[in-house]
């Protein structure tokens, strides 16, 4: 295989990657827009909705799309139950306690998954079995192109959500700009409690998805939530659109670093990215709205 | 006067109640203390039950039969939560308390360079779970002794299974963490002794690594240039099953072989389908079942087998093989202790332990082995249809 067979399948397999960072950033992105609050859970989100669905069919013993179903909506409920008992009573207080307190959710969230599902890393069977596509020099997982097709959905329901849905509506009115908003009667802190739920939804769907392909364990929230973070940041900080991108072109990156470095560094590759970014380019790839640009 | 009375009586019977003990273990004897210092809460929690538990049913069974020369055996449990600083803490505490002659665990191999700095300072015996590493062995600790097959004996015995299937070029592909790193490298010392080709991977993986798909990319041009006969994924936990899938996801059909980390169970469930036809080399307790008729620790493992099944509904593993070792070789040592058990008299009652047959194999220790092992205490295991097979080959013991 020439180098560029070896970066195709690199890019290949950057994409499937990509897209969980992509969706990990959206659900950091949507919160954000919505309260201004960085919710540091987001990555026990995908953690949950894995484990979940694991419990669910191995504890449970429901049929795999059933149990799939149901792990994403208790953690949908985790995620109004978060924002009712951990953001809600902090409304009045700075972004910076709020961040810590999110912060103490996700240990408790992911100690207690490790307390009631046990420590040992667990997996899904692929949706579609072990089988893999050849597309030319190419080899891809089908669980891959189910990750992809389902992104796609997600994103374009989300996109349906925003600007067809009364309440997608509200949601994108109180972030674009809340005291307008708010003298249109629109309840800021209901439109919270919906941004957690739909944050919880993506990010358990993202660990449903991505379970059959690697394995999640309790612990294995932070780092997902990291990179997602990362890719939110990279894309431009608080833009659904820069948030899909800095996902793709992390988890990009990240792959096809491998070609020239040796794999070790690959984890190290997603914070030089972010280093590099704060160090020139602030914003993001396509600019954030909280971050004023005429100050760099 | 009444009062008077009453209140004698009352202090009759709670002066009685109070030297109840004393007076109850002055029939009996008193108990041995052993000190356990394990990970029970943190990633290996669930792995560590299984010990905690092994542990307990064989101390209450050595009870049962009259302990030690009439002591009971007492174990003496403390958490260390995987962290460096709360398995010293414990080392040290139980170094302290002069009743405990012999600390078990840690489980992993991180801690161990600790714990047996430890017990070498405060002169108390450790018996450590996992196997040792070339680092801690170049160091010749007089009082700490390790109870898992050592990297020695595993690549030993891999090379066995290579020279048995024929396999004339193995890539290997390493974690990189000093116990994987050391079996990569016997394994290339002893293969090339024998005449294999061993080819070890400049790339390596971590063990929170989810994907190893841009490493085996990597590799991929290496295995079709080189026309590798087998892939070896020289690793422990997640990382073996993730290399596997991710090799097969490739279209990568090189048989694959592992350390005798595969062993476990949940590695066949995180593996799937990928897993099938995967070979290794790992402790007799994998197997219970199908172990030969004649073979001397057979009747141990099966009727440990038995009762872990019927107490806790679950069979043995190599974790609760390794518990159980561990608790009975202290049993031994302890009942060659002459007289009064002192320290320094379990340390050589130990380092003097000869053909002792528990559930992994025969322990032979002397003051140069501490490892206790050997090569022929490992059987070659392949996966099939999802559980783990026993493979014999004609000319290998």
């Amino acid at each position: 295989m020439d180098l560029l067979g070896l970066i195709s399948q690199l890019f290949a397999s950057g994409i499937t990657m990509g897209a969980i960072y992509a969706l990990v950033a959206l659900g950091f992105v949507t919160i954000v827009r919505a309260s201004q609050i960085i919710n540091f859970a987001q990555g026990e989100f995908v953690m949950l909705g894995g484990v979940l669905a694991f419990f669910f069919i191995k504890g449970a013993g429901f049929s795999y799309p059933v149990a799939a179903l149901m792990a994403v909506i208790s953690v949908v409920i985790i995620g109004f139950l978060l924002h009712l008992l951990v953001v809600y009573p902090l409304r009045k207080a700075s972004a910076l306690i709020v961040l810590m307190a999110t912060l103490g959710a996700s240990i408790v969230l992911s100690n207690t998954s490790a307390l009631l599902f046990g420590t040992l890393p667990k997996t899904l069977p692929p949706f579609s079995g072990d089988l893999s596509v050849q597309l030319g020099g190419i080899r891809i997982a089908s669980q891959s192109l189910w990750v992809l097709g389902a992104t796609f959905c997600l994103l374009l329901a989300l996109h349906l959500l925003a600007h067809r849905t009364l309440v997608g509506k509200a949601m994108e009115a109180s972030s674009t700009d809340p005291l307008g908003a708010d003298l249109a009667g629109i309840s800021r802190n209901l439109m919270v409690f919906f941004a957690f739920g739909v944050s919880a939804g993506m990010g358990s769907i993202a660990g449903v998805l991505v379970t059959p392909l690697f394995y999640t364990s309790y612990s294995a929230g932070t780092l997902l939530g990291l990179k997602g973070f990362i890719a939110a940041v990279l894309g431009g900080w608080g833009k659904n659109s820069g948030a899909i991108l800095g996902g793709f072109a992390l988890g990009i990156v990240e792959s096809v670093s491998v070609a020239f470095i040796p794999a070790g560094y690959k984890d190290g590759v997603a914070f030089v990215v972010l280093l590099l970014i704060l160090y020139f380019r602030p914003k993001g790839i396509l600019g954030s709205p909280f971050i004023d640009s005429r100050r760099w | 006067m009444k009062v008077f009375r009453k209140c004698a009586v009352l202090t009759m019977v709670a002066a009685l109640l109070l030297a109840w003990p004393i007076l109850a273990q002055a029939a009996g004897k008193a108990p041995y203390k052993i000190g356990v210092n394990l990970e029970l809460t943190g990633p290996w929690a669930e792995v560590t039950k299984t010990v905690k538990q092994a542990m307990t049913m064989e101390v209450e069974r050595i009870n049962a039969q009259g302990g030690v020369d009439g002591h009971p055996l007492e174990l003496v449990i403390e958490d260390n939560g995987f962290d460096l600083g709360r398995a010293a803490v414990n080392m040290i505490k139980f170094a302290r308390n002069k009743e405990i002659p012999v600390v078990l665990g840690p489980w992993e191999d991180p801690l161990q360079a600790t714990t047996r700095a430890i017990a070498e300072r405060e002169q108390i015996t450790n018996i450590i779970f996992c196997p040792s590493n070339p680092m801690v062995r170049g160091l010749k600790q007089r009082w700490s002794f390790n109870i898992a097959q050592s990297d020695i004996n595993v690549s030993q015995r891999l090379v066995e299974l290579c020279l048995a299937r024929g396999y004339k070029k193995v890539l290997v592909f390493p974690g990189n963490w000093p116990l994987a790193l050391s079996l990569a490298e016997y394994f290339k010392q002893f293969g090339e002794e024998k005449g294999i080709k061993v080819i070890v991977s400049r790339e390596t993986h971590k063990p929170t690594d989810i994907d190893m798909t841009p490493q085996l990319i990597k590799l991929k041009p290496i295995i079709e240039r080189e026309k590798v006969d087998a892939f070896y994924a020289c690793t422990g936990g997640p990382p073996g099953p993730i290399i596997v899938k991710n090799l097969r996801a490739l279209g990568i059909k090189t048989p694959v072989i592992g350390t005798h980390a595969f062993g476990f169970g949940f590695i066949i469930a995180l593996g799937g389908a990928a897993m099938e036809g995967v070979e290794f080399a790992a402790g007799k307790s994998v197997v219970p079942d199908q172990l030969d008729e004649n073979d001397p620790v057979r009747p141990i493992i099966i009727d440990f087998d038995k009762r872990m099944r019927a107490r806790y509904g679950q069979g043995l593993d190599q974790i609760a093989g390794h518990a159980h070792d561990a608790i009975w070789l202290v049993y031994d040592a302890l009942k060659r202790c002459q007289g009064k058990v002192t320290r320094a008299q379990f340390r050589d009652a130990l380092e003097a332990t000869k053909g002792f047959k528990a559930c992994h194999g025969i322990y032979t220790y002397s003051p140069t082995d501490h490892d206790g092992l050997s090569k022929e205490d490992l059987v070659f295991i392949r996966i099939e249809g999802g559980k783990f097979k026993r493979i014999m080959f004609p000319g290998f013991k």
